[in-house]
C-alpha cells in the first residue's frame, strides 16, 4: 500500500530531520569543544585543583645567649565551612568539642557576612583526641574540617610580658589597611616585639597544590608537588636580653608592684625588663577566655599596664646628678663649691626640706648624700630653661625609640608649661626648687632613667636602647645585626667624673646605699623616692657596674614601698650580680662550648 | 538465468561493521570511567562478555526468517504488556523508577524488550491491507498500540523511554503513510502540551496556531471543533499529568526551560558533562587522563553520561567520530527502509531508526547541554546488558531482513 512516490518524499523528510540534528549536535560540539575550550578547561580545573594554605611558623625568640624565650608548638583548631556544613551536626559537634549549647550556631551566625566558601574557627586549642575522633568520622561530618596551626609557646621560664606582646587574630579593620598582605585568619602582633617586629617575624604562608575529587577528597598532589610553595618560617630574633638576668628580675618584683629595665650602657641592648605584675602570655596564644581578660583589665594592680616604658613618675634624687652635671658644665659651680646644710632652705615665706643636717657639702658629697640643701640653693642659678635643656639633652620628655611601641613621653617641664597650665605670672620661683631635686610636675619612665644611667655610666653617650640583637634567617645561618643610633650628651669629661664619683660614693663611702656594697664589685648608684600624695612613697634606684668599666646600667621602681635606698637599691644590686657574676662564669665556659657571644 | 552470490548480498557489512566499532568506543569509555572505580571496575568485563552473547544472538536473529517475526508480532506484544505490568507489582527499584526485573542473579529491563515488541506490533498492525491509515478508527488503534506500553512506562515511571515509544509510534505511523490532514491532527496535541510548557501565553498562541490550521484544512464543523477539543484537553491535561510525574522529573523538565533555575541540583550533571566534553578540546585529554571523569565530578558516568568520557578524553575527532557512525547507521537503515519491498519489513526497519535516533538525540543532547537530562542510554556505547542485547537483536532483525530483501512475505 505503500506506493514508491510517496515513500520517497517520505525518506526526504525523514532524511531532512536526521541531517538537521546531527548538524546540531555537531555543531554545538564544535562550539564547546574548540571554541570554548580554554574556558571549559579553565573550569575542568578549578573542580579539581584545590590550593590549600599551609601556614609559616612565626620567628621564635632567643635570648643573647641563644637560650630559646618563646617559641612554637603546634595546635589544632577546628573550622567549619559553612556551605558543606549540616546544621543539624551542631549538638553533637558542640558534645565533642565540650562547649555550650548553642555555641557553635553563635559563631556561624557571627561569622555570617564572610564567604560561606571560607572555613570559620569553631575552636582553638582542641585536644588530640577530638582530631582522631575526627578523623574516624569525618565522611559523614561534611564542612567540618580543622587546620594545624603553629601557637606561641611560652614555657621557657620568662614572662617576660611586656617586652614579648602577643599576637591576634587580625581584625576587619586591620585586614582592610592591610589588604593583599593577609587574609582572614592570619594572626598579627598587637602588642611588644610581636607587633613591632611583625614583618620579619611572621614568615610567608606556604601552598600545596591538590587534585581532589567530586567530593572534595583529596586524590594526589598537583604535578607531583612541582607547583608547590613550602612556608617560609619568619625571622628569629636574638634579643640582648640575658635570660638569667630576666628571670632573675621577674623573681625580684615578684608580689610587688614596679618595674626594672637593665641595659648594657655601651650597646644599648636591654638586659632585663620587668613590668610586675606580669601576666602569662600563654592565656593570650590563642583565644583568650573572656573571664581571663576581665580579671586582668579589674586587677587593680594593672598587670597589662607596662610600667617599664609607660609609667611616669618624677625621678626623686636620681635627677640631682643631671642638676650637677648641668650646674658644672655651665660653669656655675666647681668642686669647691660648698653648702652648708642646715636641714633645708627658706625661700620665701616657704622652707624647703632636706633628709638630714649634712653640714658643709660640695656637689660630689652632695650626691653621695642626697642633700637637697646644696641643689635648692644652686638650681636656682641654673634657672628653668636651663635645666629644662639638661634634662633633654639626657633623653628626658620625648620617647627613647625603642624597639616597641608602648612608650611614654615623659614631662619636662619649662616655662612654657607652667605658664599654659597655671598662667602667666601664676607660678613662682619654687618650682625650680623642686624640679632641682626630682620631685613635682617632672615626669619619667624607667626606661629613661636606663637610658640616663647608660649615658652617666658611659661618659657621655651610649646607644638608643633595644632589646633585639639580631634577626636570624630561616635556615638559622645568616644573622642580620640590627644598628641603632647612638646618643650622645655634650658634657665634659672631667664633669662626668666628679658626678660619677659621687655615685660610687653614695654606694661605697658613706652615701645612702652603703649596704649593698661588694667587696670585689665596684658598683656606682643613686637612690630616689618618689612623693606620693596617694599613699606610701615610691622607690627608685639606679645603678651601674663595674664603677671603673660599666657593663650594666640598671633603673629599678618599686610602688608604694617608701625610701629607695632600702627597697629598690638591694634589687639593683642583685640584677646586677646576677648579670656580672653569670657573665664571668660563662666567659670561662665560653672557649669550650664556643656558644656565647659569638657574634 | 543464474544469480551471482556474493557474500555482501547476503550480509550488510556496513551496518554490522557501524554497529561494532560504536561497541569498541563503548567498551573503550566504560574501560576509562570505572577503571579507578571502587565498586564499578567490573564494569568492563561484563559488558564485554556481554557484547559476545549479544553478537551471538544477533547472528541467530539474522538467521531466522524475517516471515517469523511477523507471526509472533502478538504474542509478543501480548507478553511484553504482561511484562511491564509485573514489574510495577514486583520490580526492583533502580535510580528512582521501577523497570528492573530480577531473574536469579541478572536484573534486566523488560521496558529494553518491550520497544522491540511494540515495533513489531506497529509494523504488523499498520501493513495490514485491510487498515486505512488515514481513517480516524484505524489511527486511533495504532496510537493505542503505542500508547498502550506508554501509560504503563509512566507508571514505572521512566520519562525517557516513554518519549521513544512515542517517538516509535509517530513515525511509524508517518511512514505507513498518513496525509498532511492526519499528521496535523496527530501532532498538533504534542506541539499545544510543549507550548504550554511556557505558560499561558504561549498556551494561548499554539490554540490560535491550530485553528488557523482547521480553518486551512476545510473540514466538516464537527470534525473541527472535535480536533480542538482535544487539544485544549490535551493542554489541561498536560498539567495534570505533569503533576503525576516524580518531583525529580518534574524538575528536569524545570531546569531545562530555565537552566538557572537550579544550578547545583538537576543542572549539576549537566554543566559537569558539558564541562567534560568541553575541556576535551580537538584531541582529548587522552584515555585515562580526563580529570573531570577520573575524578569522578559526574556519578554514574558508565551510564547515561557515557558521551562525555569520549568527548574529555578523545576530544572533538573522538566524538565526532561517533556521531559519524551514528549517521551512518541512520542513513543505511533509511535506506534500507525505503528499498525494502515489503511494507512490514520496512515499517520495522524504521520503528528500529526511530528507536536509535531518539537515544542518539537525546542522550547526546543531555551530554551537551541541548536537552533535558532524560536517563536513557547511548545505544551500544552505554554500559548495560540489556539494553546492548535488546539493539542487536533489532539489529539481527534488519540484516535478516536484509538477507532476504528480495523476498515478499
Amino acid at each position: 500500500m505503500i506506493d514508491n512516490i510517496d515513500t520517497l518524499t517520505r525518506k526526504k523528510i525523514l532524511f531532512v530531520i536526521i541531517v538537521g540534528f546531527v548538524l546540531i549536535i555537531s555543531f554545538k560540539l564544535f562550539s564547546l569543544q574548540i571554541l570554548e575550550r580554554s574556558e571549559f578547561r579553565e573550569r575542568a580545573k578549578e573542580n579539581s585543583l584545590k590550593r590549600i594554605v599551609e601556614p609559616a611558623a612565626r620567628g621564635v625568640f632567643y635570648d643573647f645567649n641563644k637560650s630559646l624565650l618563646v617559641s612554637n608548638k603546634p595546635s589544632f583548631t577546628m573550622e567549619i565551612i559553612p556551605a558543606e556544613y549540616d546544621w543539624s551536626k551542631n549538638d553533637l559537634v558542640e558534645k565533642v568539642l565540650g562547649v555550650k549549647k548553642g555555641y557553635v550556631k553563635k559563631i556561624l551566625r557571627r561569622k555570617r557576612n564572610y564567604s560561606r566558601y571560607f572555613p570559620v574557627r569553631i575552636k582553638k586549642d582542641v585536644p588530640l583526641s577530638v582530631i582522631s575522633w575526627y578523623e574516624e568520622n569525618s565522611p559523614w561530618l561534611k564542612g567540618l574540617t580543622y587546620a594545624v596551626e603553629y601557637q606561641r609557646d611560652y614555657s621557657f621560664g620568662v614572662m617576660g610580658s611586656h617586652m614579648f606582646g602577643y599576637t591576634n587574630e587580625i581584625s576587619a579593620s586591620q585586614l582592610r589597611k592591610y589588604k593583599g598582605e593577609y587574609s582572614r585568619g592570619d594572626f598579627i602582633g598587637v602588642i611588644g616585639l610581636e607587633k613591632y617586629y611583625e614583618k620579619v617575624l611572621r614568615g610567608k604562608k606556604g601552598y600545596k597544590f591538590v587534585i581532589v575529587d567530586a567530593k572534595g577528597k583529596l586524590v594526589r598532589r598537583y604535578l607531583n608537588g612541582a607547583k608547590d610553595l613550602p612556608p617560609q618560617k619568619g625571622n628569629d630574633l636574638i634579643l640582648t636580653i640575658d635570660k638569667k638576668t630576666q628571670e632573675k628580675a621577674e623573681e625580684l618584683l615578684k608580689g610587688r608592684r614596679g618595674a626594672i629595665v637593665a641595659m648594657n650602657p655601651k650597646t644599648g641592648g636591654i638586659i632585663a625588663f620587668v613590668s610586675s605584675p606580669e601576666y602569662d602570655l600563654s592565656n593570650f596564644a590563642s583565644v583568650t577566655p573572656a573571664e581571663v581578660l576581665d580579671s586582668l583589665n579589674n586587677d587593680p594592680d594593672k598587670p597589662l599596664f607596662n610600667r617599664a616604658s609607660m609609667s611616669v613618675h618624677s625621678p626623686g634624687s636620681t635627677f640631682k646628678m643631671l642638676v650637677a652635671l648641668a650646674l658644672l658644665q655651665e660653669g656655675i659651680i666647681s668642686t669647691s663649691n660648698t653648702v652648708t646644710c642646715k636641714g633645708g632652705l627658706q625661700f620665701g615665706n616657704r622652707f624647703f626640706e632636706c633628709t638630714h643636717v649634712h653640714g658643709r657639702v660640695n656637689v660630689e658629697s652632695a650626691i653621695e648624700k642626697s642633700c637637697n640643701t646644696f641643689f635648692y640653693t644652686y638650681v636656682q642659678k641654673l634657672g628653668l630653661e636651663r635645666l629644662a635643656k639638661y634634662a633633654r639633652m639626657f633623653g628626658f620628655g620625648r620617647k627613647t625609640g625603642i624597639d616597641i611601641y608602648e612608650e611614654a613621653k615623659g614631662l619636662i617641664p619649662d616655662k612654657k608649661y607652667y605658664d599654659r597650665v597655671y598662667g602667666k605670672y601664676n607660678w613662682t620661683r619654687g618650682v625650680l626648687l623642686n624640679l632641682g631635686i626630682g620631685q613635682g610636675e617632672i615626669g619619667v619612665t624607667p626606661l629613661q632613667l636606663a637610658q640616663y644611667t647608660s649615658l652617666l655610666a658611659n661618659w657621655g653617650w651610649t646607644v638608643r636602647p633595644h632589646f633585639v640583637y639580631a634577626l636570624r634567617n630561616k635556615d638559622g645561618k645568616t644573622l642580620k645585626v640590627l644598628h641603632f643610633d647612638t646618643l650622645r650628651v655634650n658634657i665634659s669629661r672631667k664633669n662626668f667624673k666628679i658626678v660619677r664619683k659621687g655615685m660610687y660614693d653614695v654606694v661605697n663611702r658613706k652615701g645612702t646605699a652603703t649596704h649593698i656594697a661588694l667587696p670585689d664589685l665596684k658598683i656606682a648608684g643613686k637612690t630616689g623616692t618618689v612623693q606620693n600624695p596617694h599613699g606610701k612613697d615610691h622607690a627608685i634606684f639606679v645603678a651601674f657596674a663595674p664603677y671603673e668599666d660599666p657593663e650594666i646600667a640598671v633603673a629599678v621602681l618599686v610602688e608604694n614601698v617608701g625610701f629607695g635606698a632600702t627597697y629598690a637599691a638591694p634589687i639593683a644590686q642583685k640584677i646586677i650580680t646576677t648579670f656580672l657574676r653569670y657573665k664571668i662564669k660563662t666567659t670561662a665556659q665560653s672557649d669550650s662550648t664556643g656558644g656565647v657571644n659569638a657574634h | 538465468m543464474r544469480i551471482k552470490y556474493h557474500p555482501k548480498d547476503k550480509f550488510d557489512f556496513v551496518l554490522f561493521g557501524v554497529v561494532l566499532l560504536l561497541s569498541v568506543f563503548g567498551l573503550i569509555a566504560i574501560y576509562s570511567s570505572t577503571y579507578n572505580h571502587p565498586t564499578a571496575h567490573g564494569n568492563f568485563d561484563k559488558q564485554l562478555t556481554w557484547l559476545i552473547v549479544a553478537i551471538v544472538i544477533l547472528f541467530v536473529t539474522y538467521l531466522l526468517p524475517p516471515r517469523l517475526y511477523k507471526i509472533v508480532s502478538i504474542p509478543l506484544y501480548v507478553l511484553a504488556l504482561l511484562l511491564l505490568g509485573f514489574v510495577i507489582v514486583a520490580g526492583r527499584k533502580i535510580y528512582g523508577a521501577q523497570s528492573w526485573l530480577m531473574i536469579g542473579p541478572f536484573g534486566f529491563q523488560p521496558s529494553e524488550f518491550t520497544k522491540l515488541a511494540v515495533i513489531l506490533m506497529l509494523a504488523y498492525w499498520l501493513s495490514r491491507k485491510e487498515v486505512k491509515i488515514n481513517s480516524l478508527r484505524d489511527i486511533s488503534i495504532a496510537l493505542s498500540l503505542g500508547i498502550l506500553p506508554i501509560l504503563l512506562i509512566m507508571l514505572q515511571p521512566d520519562l525517557g523511554t516513554a518519549i521513544v515509544f512515542g517517538a516509535i509510534t509517530l513515525v511509524m505511523i508517518f511512514w505507513a503513510g498518513i496525509d498532511l490532514f492526519g499528521l496535523f491532527v496527530v501532532l498538533s496535541p504534542g506541539v499545544v502540551v510543549f507550548a504550554s510548557l511556557f505558560g499561558l501565553p504561549a498556551f494561548i498562541l499554539a490554540l490560535a496556531a491550530v485553528l488557523l490550521g482547521l480553518i486551512y484544512f476545510k473540514r466538516n464543523l464537527f470534525t473541527s471543533a472535535s480536533i480542538f477539543i482535544m487539544n485544549i484537553a490535551a493542554g489541561f491535561s498536560f498539567d495534570y499529568f505533569f503533576k503525576l510525574l516524580r518531583p525529580h522529573q518534574q524538575m528536569r523538565i524545570k531546569t531545562f526551560i530555565n537552566p538557572s533555575a537550579d544550578p547545583l541540583g538537576y543542572g549539576y550533571n549537566a554543566l559537569q558533562a558539558k564541562v567534560a566534553i568541553g575541556s576535551g578540546g580537538l584531541l582529548g585529554k587522552g584515555l585515562l587522563h580526563g580529570n573531570q571523569t577520573q575524578l569522578r565530578f559526574i556519578p554514574e558516568q558508565w551510564t547515561d553520561f557515557i558521551y562525555c568520557v569520549i568527548g574529555e578524553e578523545l576530544g572533538f575527532i573522538g566524538a565526532i567520530i561517533v556521531v559519524a557512525l551514528f549517521f551512518v547507521l541512520f542513513y543505511r537503515l533509511l535506506d534500507l527502509a525505503t528499498k525494502s519491498k515489503d511494507s512490514f519489513n520496512s515499517l520495522v526497519i524504521i520503528g528500529v531508526l526511530t528507536m536509535f535516533f531518539v537515544h542518539f538525540v537525546i542522550n547526546v543532547g543531555m551530554n551537551i547541554g541541548i536537552s533535558p537530562v532524560i536517563g536513557i542510554p547511548l545505544p551500544f556505547i552505554s554500559y548495560g546488558g540489556s539494553s546492548l542485547l535488546a539493539n542487536m537483536i533489532a539489529i539481527g532483525i534488519v540484516l535478516s531482513i536484509y538477507r532476504t530483501r528480495k523476498e515478499r512475505v
